[in-house]
């Protein structure tokens, strides 16, 4: 016994699993996370069925069920312990204010699957879920009853979602154009007169030419209007007659439905179809409901955009300074104090980053754009405010270290005889560099590159500062001249479970949206991370061999 | 890069046919644009450190000022103490003077020419005999006027902007109220005090027989009745003469100075009755006191007395529990050479100016207890001063006739070193404190710029994510560059990475919406967590090391992390499904109630735990890979020697290895404490964000990062707010560049050392 005790000291084998066990907690983390993330934001695209409880008091409940859990002390610290309550969405927020409710299983006397209950997603107040009584229009009937409303029903959904579409072009693409164009004249006027000396009126054909171009456009925005008006009124035509669980009656119009849904009746495949294009709508839709419902759209476009700006300006950057490092630079103390200042860049937190691009970017240089080119303008900002562009750049100097690392890797990588050889030939130093050593570590730079993007791709403090917002109505890129609009706002995935996790009204029903975010975002930033990961190894094994 | 390397290659292209001295030339261009581009790197950090510097420097710049113009204003009624009244309006273009006698009460003058302005001055005036003037605190310009036979004149001055083709012009217009009968005798009026307030009118009087009285005056309930006064005598509750009257902003209190030194201060709040809450000495010599004032919101009263010593005192409760409260002396400002003859506080911030005997006119800031600003004067005593409403400026009397303007420049009066970072006694507390409260509801507001307990926030979210993050992070790594099978090691690395790269408003928001509710429910079963998976981890080595050699041979060593992950995954589940039994075990009933009852703790939601786990979660890696690679790098040929004189692996580890990467492991906690410090996202979502110094596991904190982000959003650009917060910034870029620099250079001192073996 003592001489295994001996042995089991001396060898340590228990300090190893001990250390061992230090990894797996590390593991069974960033495993639980990922597991955690993924179940949940997948989950919310699954229409599950919808439940119809009879509570032992009688009254109805009628919804789908969002879980279930024993009943917790804190909540009922009498109750007997070991019971269980399960968790119901039951939506109709304008009915009960609610969208979900705890129920103890103790009060549910019976549940049963309504076959004909009906789910209807809400372009505003959540989904309802009841059923079809009759279908109106106007004030006469069109359809009644459960079955023949349902049939009736369909068409006029699909038939709403063209007319809201084509609505929506016109408030938000027309219009947006035209109102465009009035605030250009006005802001060419302003300045017609901001060039005149003191006290003289602006004259001129010029001006004469912009007054009719804003009548014009006047006169076009009526049309549209009229037109606007007239879409409406179509939209409003049709509207259904729901009952809910306990019999209540609520009169929806049509246009308010984006979809309706029978999930009892669908069978498996028909589910996997709603859930295909549930996952669709998330990414290509615009948010609604304070961003707790809809899509996720310009957030994702937003993240994009200002990823693919920052790497145009970090690329460069990034490597100039490591080819001075590696290839150019005799190596001594300047060299020393250059790696440490790079480590130092990537150590430096990002919200200073953000409080420096806020006080330098936008306040310092953007300010002094706007005085010099947009005077007409002020004093409401048009670059001296936060903006894709800056929070770009912001984050370029963020990540411009990576990119360094990265390269000087890759430039290190590259060997020696390649160099030796290039010059022996008579090439000039920058002709070595940019034929020969660039090509062979183009893989690392990508590298570089990738880690950077995934970085800004996540990174949220610094933004909060230098351009994000909750609900951008345009994005940095449409079909108005100049076409990129690098002085507006936009949104952010990051940005975006920020804001909806935290700072929304009912953070409950927001949740779903959340995870969904947040599935996104990090699948992004794990493929970007793989694909470098992937890269840098592949570059590794190959310059294993080739390096003696 | 791609672009780059495709322009020079164009620009290249008629290097072929052009001559060698061009190659030659683009070569030397590419050699200076690179180095360039390398020295961008240095400077672009130096730049941003020289940025923040320069935004927040000017927040202890010494603020300056001067005097503007000086003009004569006319001869003076030199008999009365109150016989004059200086001010001037927001735009300081325009100073006004009341003055006390039969004509002439009310004058104008342009500034600083001093040019007389023509104004109507009411025909109620006219004729009037006046013998006291005062100001009514707070802002608008009211004034009471006391009259030779014991009547008070209610008088209001409007300066309105009047805008003709763009340039402003000023125009006063003056209200005035008919005389109201204040006090039963037809005595003169020497001193005054005078408020409006939301019932009616306040006032307190010295008459020239030496009565002192407190008057209300009601508005009539019906249009025609007269307005009814209640006069009552305070003169017997005083010793000495009353020197000076200071009535609060809301006719609340009554304060009076006298001429040995004494303040009497009484609650007025009852018509009639009249309550002395106090009587002390104020003055260290002795000497009358000779002016009061109140600071803008009414807490802090100001006194200065007849040997030029100026005070600042805050009425303060004696315990935390009691209403009572005491009036003490907070500050001390520079003193006069010679009495005090003026206080006027500032509209807008808690600072104040005072004037002398001598003409000497300085500027003090009430938060910090500074005296700024010195202005010298000439022999000649002030009479009467006001601090411009904008605070950046002053006009002052003196009993000349001559009246002076000033110009001061004090944008960050409250920002000193030491408002900063020591504690300071707010109005309002019992104690000096380090605050933080940047804004509040009021416009009195005294803002608290104390960084410190966002200093103590950082650190506290810091530690507690290093207590979680270190030693999983460090065992992790030792096991991952000693025991782990090469082949899995090449798996694990990656796996860290991404755990790396998780952007930290994912593990915020799982911190703050997922995990704050849950650790709340299962508290208990996290607790026994902390016990049950280490010592089942060594339960499952134990039992591992009694199995038959047949049996562990089959299975490769270096795999002992994932034989213990479903063995660590029971152990948790274990923990959770007795929650409620360990909650009982432990804690009683409720652990909440226990952690009330016996430790005095409150449980907030959102703790420091949760920013812990959340945060350390987030370090663990970077902690990983630095110390994996200091590990890593101890030179083979040591280890194999070692094993080879027949140390066991975990001897090699224990006395060689781990000693001599112990530096990079250092360096690589270093590293990640730098992370810690400047992490936002997580502890902007996981904990409450309030600004409180306790180092309780179970209440939240504010940082100094969570504090930009939470701040900046409503701190206008150059403000004292916007720059006390590029002060954080700065801090931070402090903090993170020495940890920084220090792990660096012990990194480069490591390599250099392995690279000799």
């Amino acid at each position: 016994m003592r001489t295994w005790r001996k042995k089991t000291m001396a060898s340590g084998s228990l300090f190893v699993w001990g250390s061992g066990a230090g990894l797996a907690v590390a593991l069974l983390m960033v495993i639980g996370l990922l597991l955690l993330i993924v179940v949940n934001g997948m989950g919310f695209f699954w229409t599950g069925d919808i439940i119809e409880l009879t509570l032992a008091d009688g009254k109805h409940l009628m919804g789908q069920q969002a879980g279930r859990e024993t009943i917790p002390n804190s909540v009922a610290p009498d109750a007997p312990k070991g019971k269980s309550r399960v968790r119901v969405k039951i939506g109709n927020r304008d009915l009960y204010g609610l969208d979900f409710k705890w129920v103890d299983e103790d009060r549910i006397a019976s549940q049963t699957f309504p076959p004909n209950a009906v789910l209807l997603e809400r372009r505003e107040w959540g989904n309802f879920y009841g059923w079809i009584k009759a279908i109106r229009k106007g004030e006469t009937l069109h359809a009644a009853g459960s079955d023949i409303g349902w049939n009736a029903l369909l068409p006029l959904v699909d038939q709403a979602n063209d007319l809201h579409a084509g609505i929506n072009r016109i408030e938000r693409v027309e219009i947006g154009e035209i109102n465009a164009a009035i605030t250009r004249a006005q802001l060419k006027i302003r300045a017609l007169e901001m060039n005149q000396p003191p006290g003289q009126a602006p004259h001129g054909p010029t001006l004469d030419r912009l007054k009719t171009a804003i009548a014009s456009a006047e006169a076009q925005y009526r049309e549209k209007t009229e037109q606007l008006d007239k879409l409406n009124a179509q939209f409003n035509e049709y509207s259904v007659l729901m009952v809910d669980a306990n019999g209540r009656e609520k009169q929806l119009p049509v246009g308010q439905i984006i979809r309706a849904l029978r999930p009892n009746d669908m069978g498996i495949p028909a589910k996997i179809w709603v859930y295909i294009t549930n996952v669709w709508r998330v990414l290509a839709d615009e948010p609604r409901e304070a961003n707790t419902e809809g899509g996720i759209f310009p957030a994702i476009f937003g993240t994009v955009m200002m990823v693919l700006i920052m790497s145009m300006a970090v690329v460069p950057f990034g490597v100039l300074a490591a080819l001075y490092l590696r290839e150019y630079a005799k190596q001594g103390t300047v060299v020393r104090l250059v790696r440490i200042a790079v480590n130092n860049l990537a150590g430096v937190p990002s919200i200073v980053f953000g409080v420096f691009g806020l006080g330098f970017f936008v306040y310092a240089i953007g300010g002094t754009i706007d005085t010099l080119f947009f005077p007409e303008s002020l004093p409401s900002p048009t670059y001296g405010t936060g903006g894709i562009l800056w929070a770009s750049l912001t984050l370029a100097l963020m990540t411009v270290p990576v990119v360094i690392v990265a390269t000087e890797e890759g430039l290190a990588a590259v060997p020696r005889d390649f160099r030796e050889g290039s010059l022996a030939l008579g090439a000039t130093k920058l002709e070595t560099v940019v034929r020969v050593i660039l090509p062979c570590a183009l893989p690392a730079i990508l590298t570089g590159l990738i880690l950077a993007m995934a970085r800004a791709a996540g990174e949220v403090a610094p933004l909060m500062l230098t351009g994000v917002v909750k609900l951008a109505p345009t994005l940095p890129v449409d079909a108005t001249w100049p076409f990129f609009h690098f002085d507006r706002k936009f949104m952010h995935l990051g940005f975006h479970i920020y804001d909806v996790g935290f700072q929304s009204p009912n953070v409950e029903a927001a949740k779903p949206m959340v995870y969904i975010t947040t599935l996104v975002l990090i699948m992004v930033v794990v493929l970007l991370n793989l694909t470098a990961i992937t890269l840098r190894n592949h570059l590794r094994k190959k310059y294993a061999g080739s390096a003696v | 890069m791609a672009e780059s390397a495709a322009e020079t290659a164009s620009v290249l292209a008629p290097a072929r046919i052009d001559s060698r001295a061009w190659r030659q030339l683009l070569d030397r261009l590419a050699q200076v644009i690179i180095s360039l581009g390398g020295y961008a790197v240095i400077l672009s950090i130096l730049g941003i450190f020289v940025f923040l510097v320069m935004e927040v420097a000017p927040l202890f710049f010494a603020p300056t000022g001067q005097r503007t113009g000086q003009f004569l204003a006319g001869p003076l009624l030199q008999s009365l103490p109150q016989a004059t009244l200086v001010g001037v309006e927001e735009h300081q273009e325009v100073a006004y003077l009341l003055k006390a006698g039969d004509t002439g009460h009310v004058s104008f003058f342009s500034l600083p020419s001093g040019k007389p302005l023509e104004t109507e001055t009411p025909a109620a005036l006219a004729g009037a005999p006046v013998t006291a003037v005062t100001r009514a605190s707070g802002k608008g310009g009211r004034f009471g006027l006391g009259t030779a036979d014991g009547r008070l004149i209610s008088m209001d001055i409007e300066m309105a902007a009047d805008f003709v083709k763009e340039t402003r012009r000023i125009v006063p217009r003056i209200a005035v109220s008919l005389p109201i009968q204040i006090i039963p005798t037809k005595d003169k009026v020497v001193r005054l005090a005078y408020q409006r307030t939301d019932a009616g009118t306040a006032a307190a009087v010295l008459t020239e027989s030496g009565r002192l009285w407190h008057s209300t005056v009601l508005p009539p309930s019906n249009p025609e009745a007269a307005p009814t006064v209640n006069p009552v005598e305070l003169t017997a509750q005083i010793t000495g003469t009353a020197t000076a009257l200071l009535l609060d902003g809301r006719g609340e209190t009554l304060a009076v100075g006298t001429a040995d030194g004494r303040l009497y201060y009484w609650d007025v709040r009852e018509t009639g009755h009249p309550v002395l809450l106090e009587n002390l000495a104020v003055s260290r010599s002795g000497a009358a006191v000779t002016t009061l004032a109140y600071l803008i919101g009414d807490r802090s009263l100001v006194i200065g007395t007849g040997s030029g010593e100026v005070s600042a005192w805050m009425p303060v409760r004696a315990t935390k529990e009691s209403n009572a409260t005491r009036l003490l002396p907070i500050h001390q400002f520079g003193a006069h050479p010679a009495a005090v003859t003026g206080i006027s506080p500032s509209q807008r911030d808690k600072g104040f100016v005072t004037g002398d005997a001598q003409g000497n006119v300085f500027v003090h800031y009430a938060t910090s207890g500074q005296t700024l600003l010195r202005f010298p004067g000439d022999g000649i005593a002030i009479g009467s001063l006001m601090f411009a409403p904008k605070a950046n400026g002053a006009v002052a009397m003196t009993d000349a006739g001559l009246i002076a303007s000033y110009a001061i420049h004090n944008p960050h009066p409250e920002i000193t070193f030491a408002s900063l970072f020591q504690p300071v006694w707010y109005e309002g507390y019992e104690q000096p404190e380090h605050v933080w409260q940047s804004s509040g509801a009021t416009d009195d507001f005294e803002a608290k710029f104390g960084l410190t307990p966002l200093l103590f926030g950082t650190i506290k979210g810091t530690l507690y994510a290093m207590l979680l993050a270190v030693p999983l992070a460090v065992l992790g790594a030792i096991y991952t560059s000693m025991f782990m099978h090469p082949d899995l090691r090449a798996k694990i690395k990656p796996t860290i990475e991404i755990m790396a790269a998780l952007p930290t408003v994912v593990l915020g928001f799982l911190a703050g919406l997922w995990m704050a509710p849950l650790l709340e429910r299962i508290f208990p079963a996290v607790l026994a967590m902390f016990v049950v998976l280490p010592l089942s981890a060594m339960l499952a080595a134990l039992l591992w090391q009694l199995l038959p050699c047949t049996l562990r041979n089959g299975i490769r060593p270096g795999v002992e992390a994932f034989l213990l992950m479903p063995v660590l995954v029971g152990a948790a589940f274990l923990c959770l499904s007795f929650n409620a039994s360990i909650e009982s075990l432990l804690f009683g009933a409720d652990y909440k109630n226990w952690l009330a009852n016996t430790l005095g703790l409150r449980y907030d939601q959102r703790n420091a735990l949760v920013v812990g786990f959340a945060m350390g979660f987030a370090i663990i890696p970077i902690i990983f890979s630095i110390s994996e690679e200091a590990l890593s790098n101890v030179p083979r040929n040591l280890i194999a020697g070692s094993l080879a004189l027949g140390a066991t692996p975990w001897q090699t580890l224990a006395r060689l290895v781990f000693i001599s990467a112990s530096p990079g492991i250092f360096s690589a906690l270093m590293i990640g404490f730098g992370r810690a410090v400047g992490e936002t996202m997580i502890v902007l979502m996981a904990t409450g964000n309030t600004p409180i110094m306790d180092w309780s596991l179970f209440n939240g904190f504010r940082t100094l990062s969570a504090n930009i982000a939470v701040e900046i959003p409503e701190a206008p650009h150059g403000g004292t707010l916007y720059r006390t917060l590029f002060m954080a910034a700065l801090l931070l870029f402090a903090i993170t560049f020495l940890v920084n620099t220090g792990a660096e250079i012990i990194r480069q001192r490591l390599r250099k050392k392995y690279s000799q073996f």
